[in-house]
């Protein structure tokens, strides 16, 4: 294979030399170890090398570019005379533009290779684990790999960074099945440094996999009511992500965002403060040089309550007139508060735990109407039951201001780090 | 892709191995509101191979494709199946065999259109829906072709090569309501590459004009009241149902992960309306949106009948869940890129046409709802499923009333299913499906409409 360094060097050297004002040139080299779990039995071992090349270009305002997965110089060359040839065929557009020079730097993180023994032993491990502690703990999908990505970003402008990072990542899928009844699938996923921890004690495998068993006798929450929701840390990223989508790109040039005109704005209770940490020890698969080539920052998207940034990209934010975010947000951490998960339980007269959510997406104002999977439901401050067949609905902008408690405890994803919310106002429709 | 002949390779075989070669080359442009905010073309390819040691498989890929890179794939992938059988000691049965030959391609037979070409077709579109409709709040047009072409050769004799190629291009409009937006999209094309598909923008004008109005009657729409209603379900809706919530469950490793159907073959599982088939690559007739002849395991794609006249009749599998089940596998095993392995996914599902006419089955509703467009579907191995539903109307008194709001339906399929009480005579395919069942993989959906009791959310 091609020296990735060399082969983005030579990339953004072809673009130029075929007529860009502007170019740039990333090159990423994918390494992947994965041991597959399939119906409880170690199925697959799995080994892929990729490469991505990125080559943009800008010619009289005009940006094209293409992604090619070869990186010798006759397909480099021809990728980059493609990426002109689009340039040429696009519209004219004073936004379309490059990172500017910043300081030459190296990043790394994480290991350079896998222990395959190590994954082979923890994986066994968690599936000797599982039917141990869980008998009725049915496997369906287990994932463990180890990614290896090292990236080249150079353009015209002098910017020079590479990174290298090592991840392992870790996804169950599981259900449980006792005399013909079964429960509703759960799953989660992890990104971890090392193998030096049980699978089962890494995020909230442990937990959910003991819940799922617990699932599989359900009741059904009666009538339609107005309650509270504690939305778990497993699905508090599928809850933010209408914000986060809301103040991008695509929602800020449209103008279609609810929150375009509210940077330094309440949008949320002054309970909730939200950070985008890529960078940050506490997040071990996150990253370090955003998608347009800057170096990335964490940032604090949201304080105790307040709009502080948008996520525009250096197009986005020439295009709006807004600030350019310092980062591609996601590795989200959403600061501790001061209850814990119990006493916040205890406040609740009569509403749902939230462990997963299964819904539409929300339309472009925040109404939202979905299915609450594997959850329980709440009453007189104690966790009665879990259900089924319950529907939950509201709007997610509403939901954002009306969250009157985080707990103290918090789960860490790797990629993203959550505590247990409290979300006044809901909506909930049983049978 | 072209001048490598992988029978070349047979002889580095130790054991059952699939050998594949493939290409995924793709086109975005997008206008947002008149900005051309995404060109691209992309192509990723390169080799992989499968191999099977008593139980255990080992995978490897690379994205050269020289002589030396398919042998050290072939060898690596030999390697960590020893690897894995060497600790899982699993003393498996060999796979069904299966050898056969195919070459199906759907590349276009006119000229190729180049890039500022494309430009100027999406151009006009979205210059026309700002002309027609000036009281827009923002729209966006969005092409995406995706090409994917694969050869396989497998140690049991199979040899294939396909290209399967779809063209769509995204239309979503935006109106502020009392200061809020609403919004509606609509997707065009289907099979085939660009120049096969879209003759001129003027012929998606007919369409985008009722989408329009649909949206117009969205802005003024209402929240669903909240419950069990009788509704009526599109195709589209229907096809989702069909994939999601039964399709899913029927899928043998999910079935062996537990799913609710495991334990219902041979039982009456749905009104006996309902016949429900994963069609390999032609339905009543006609082409699906994603033809599969051979997959990528080099087994001969059939249909697969899962509902017959309400009864439960087989499972969708790959070589090896048919060996444990005992029946012949009939080519469900697919890969999305050549770095992924096949696993078992639904081709192009959906429920058969019946005897009704859709205003009949309107006409028939005396409260409930005529829901149309879905956004996105999600179900589970209880065959709880839920929908979102971008587009619906109410039915009052047998007549359609106003639009409602966004909204989800949800319920248990299997239960759902047996409330199925009139079926239109129509059959519509949904051709910009994706499937996301750990890898992202193009899948048709379709269906007549339905008539059915189902839980709809609301305020």
């Amino acid at each position: 294979m091609t020296d990735p360094r060399r082969s983005s060097e030579y990339g953004l050297n072809a673009l130029l030399k075929a007529g860009a004002d502007k170019a740039q040139c990333q090159v990423t080299r994918i390494e992947k170890h994965e041991l597959n779990v399939i119906s409880g039995e170690m199925s697959l071992l799995r080994t892929t090398f990729d490469t991505q090349v990125k080559l943009i270009a800008i010619k009289d305002g005009k940006k094209g570019s293409t992604t090619i997965n070869k990186s010798d110089p006759d397909s480099v060359s021809r990728g980059a005379a493609e990426a002109l040839a689009i340039a040429e065929a696009s519209v004219p557009d004073e936004a379309n533009d490059i990172a500017e020079g910043q300081p030459a730097a190296r990043f790394v993180s994480g290991s350079e290779s896998p222990d395959r023994d190590s994954m082979h032993y923890r994986m066994k491990e968690l599936l000797e684990t599982a039917r141990e502690r869980y008998p009725t703990l049915l496997m369906l999908q287990a994932f463990l790999d180890f990614t290896r990505e090292d990236t080249y970003v150079v353009n015209s402008n002098g910017v020079d960074f590479s990174a290298v990072k090592g991840v392992y990542r870790c996804t169950a899928v599981f259900s449980a099945k006792e005399e013909g009844k079964v429960s509703s699938f759960n799953g989660t996923s992890v990104a971890i440094r090392d193998l030096d921890t049980p699978l089962i004690d890494c995020g909230s495998l442990r937990r959910l996999m003991r819940e799922t068993t617990e699932q599989i006798h359900t009741c059904h929450v009666s009538g339609k009511f107005t309650g509270d929701v504690i939305i778990a840390p497993d699905c508090l990223g599928d809850m933010l992500a209408f914000l986060d989508d809301s103040i991008r790109d695509r929602a800020l040039i449209s103008g279609t965002s609810v929150y375009r005109d509210s940077l330094d704005q309440l949008v949320a209770s002054p309970v909730l403060s939200l950070h985008s940490r890529p960078v940050s020890g506490e997040i071990c698969n996150g990253y370090f040089i955003t998608s347009d080539g800057y170096s990335a920052q964490n940032s604090t998207i949201v304080d105790r309550g307040l709009l502080k940034t948008f996520l525009l990209s250096l197009y986005g934010s020439k295009k709006t007139g807004k600030a350019r975010a310092v980062n591609d947000g996601g590795a989200y951490v959403v600061d501790p508060g001061e209850t814990t998960l119990d006493e916040i339980v205890k406040s609740v007269d009569r509403g749902l735990l939230l462990v997963r959510f299964s819904g539409g997406n929300p339309n472009e104002n925040g109404d939202f109407s979905g299915v609450a999977k594997n959850s329980y439901f709440i009453e007189n401050g104690q966790v009665k039951y879990p259900i089924s067949e319950t529907m939950i609905s509201g709007n997610l902008a509403e939901c954002y201001r009306n969250i009157r408690s985080v707990s103290r405890e918090r789960v860490n994803y790797g990629y993203a780090v959550f505590p247990w919310v409290a979300v006044s106002g809901v909506t909930i429709l049983g049978k | 892709m072209g001048g490598l002949d992988l029978k070349a390779y047979a002889g580095l075989f130790k054991t059952y191995t699939e050998l594949r070669v493939q290409e995924n080359r793709t086109i975005q442009i997008s206008f947002v509101k008149g900005n051309n905010t995404v060109n691209l073309r992309s192509a990723t390819s390169g080799v992989s191979a499968r191999a099977y040691q008593n139980g255990s498989w080992g995978f490897a890929s690379s994205p050269e494709l020289t002589p030396d890179a398919i042998a050290s794939v072939v060898k690596e992938a030999t390697e960590n199946a020893l690897f894995l059988d060497s600790r899982e000691r699993k003393g498996k049965a060999p796979l069904p065999v299966a050898a056969v030959s195919s070459d199906n391609d759907f590349s276009t037979k006119k000229p190729r259109l180049g890039q500022k070409e494309l430009v100027d077709f999406v151009r006009q579109i979205d210059d026309e829906i700002a002309r027609r409709y000036p009281g827009l709040a923002s729209r966006s047009v969005i092409l995406r072709c995706l090409d994917m072409e694969k050869t396989l050769l497998t140690s049991d004799g199979s040899y294939s090569h396909s290209m399967i190629p779809r063209s769509q291009i995204h239309v979503m409009l935006s109106v502020e309501k009392d200061g809020a937006p609403v919004e509606l999209m609509e997707s065009y094309g289907g099979l085939g590459q660009f120049e096969d598909v879209f003759e001129s923008p003027s012929s998606l004008w007919e369409g985008i004009e009722r989408q329009y109005q649909h949206l117009m009657k969205k802005s003024e729409g209402v929240f669903a009241e909240a419950g069990v209603k009788t509704c009526v379900l599109d195709a589209e809706l229907a096809g989702i149902l069909a994939h999601e919530a039964i399709g899913h469950t029927c899928e043998a490793d999910l079935v062996m992960g537990g799913s609710v159907a495991g334990d219902w073959i041979g039982k009456q599982v749905a009104s006996p309306l309902v016949t429900l088939v994963d069609f390999a690559n032609t339905a009543l007739g006609q082409t699906c949106p994603v033809p599969v002849y051979v997959d990528d395991e080099g087994t001969r794609a059939e249909d697969a009948v899962i509902i017959e006249k309400g009864v439960l009749k087989s499972f969708l599998h790959n070589k090896e869940s048919a060996r444990h089940f005992g029946v012949q596998p009939k080519g469900n095993a697919r890969a999305f890129l050549f770095s992924d392995e096949p696993i078992i996914r639904m081709r192009n599902t959906g429920i058969l046409p019946g005897t009704s006419k859709l205003e009949d089955m309107i006409a028939s509703v005396d409260d409930g709802y005529y829901l149309i467009k879905p956004s996105n579907g999600q179900a589970d191995l209880t065959s709880e499923f839920m929908f979102g539903v971008t587009l619906g109307y109410e039915i009052r008194g047998g007549k359609l009333g106003r639009a409602i709001k966004d909204t989800t339906i949800s319920g248990v399929a299997f239960d759902m299913l047996k409330t199925v009480s009139m079926i239109s005579n129509d059959m519509k395919w949904l051709g910009h499906g994706m499937c996301g069942k750990k890898q992202n993989i193009p899948v048709g959906m379709g269906g007549p409409a339905i008539k059915c009791q189902v839980t709809i959310g609301g305020r």
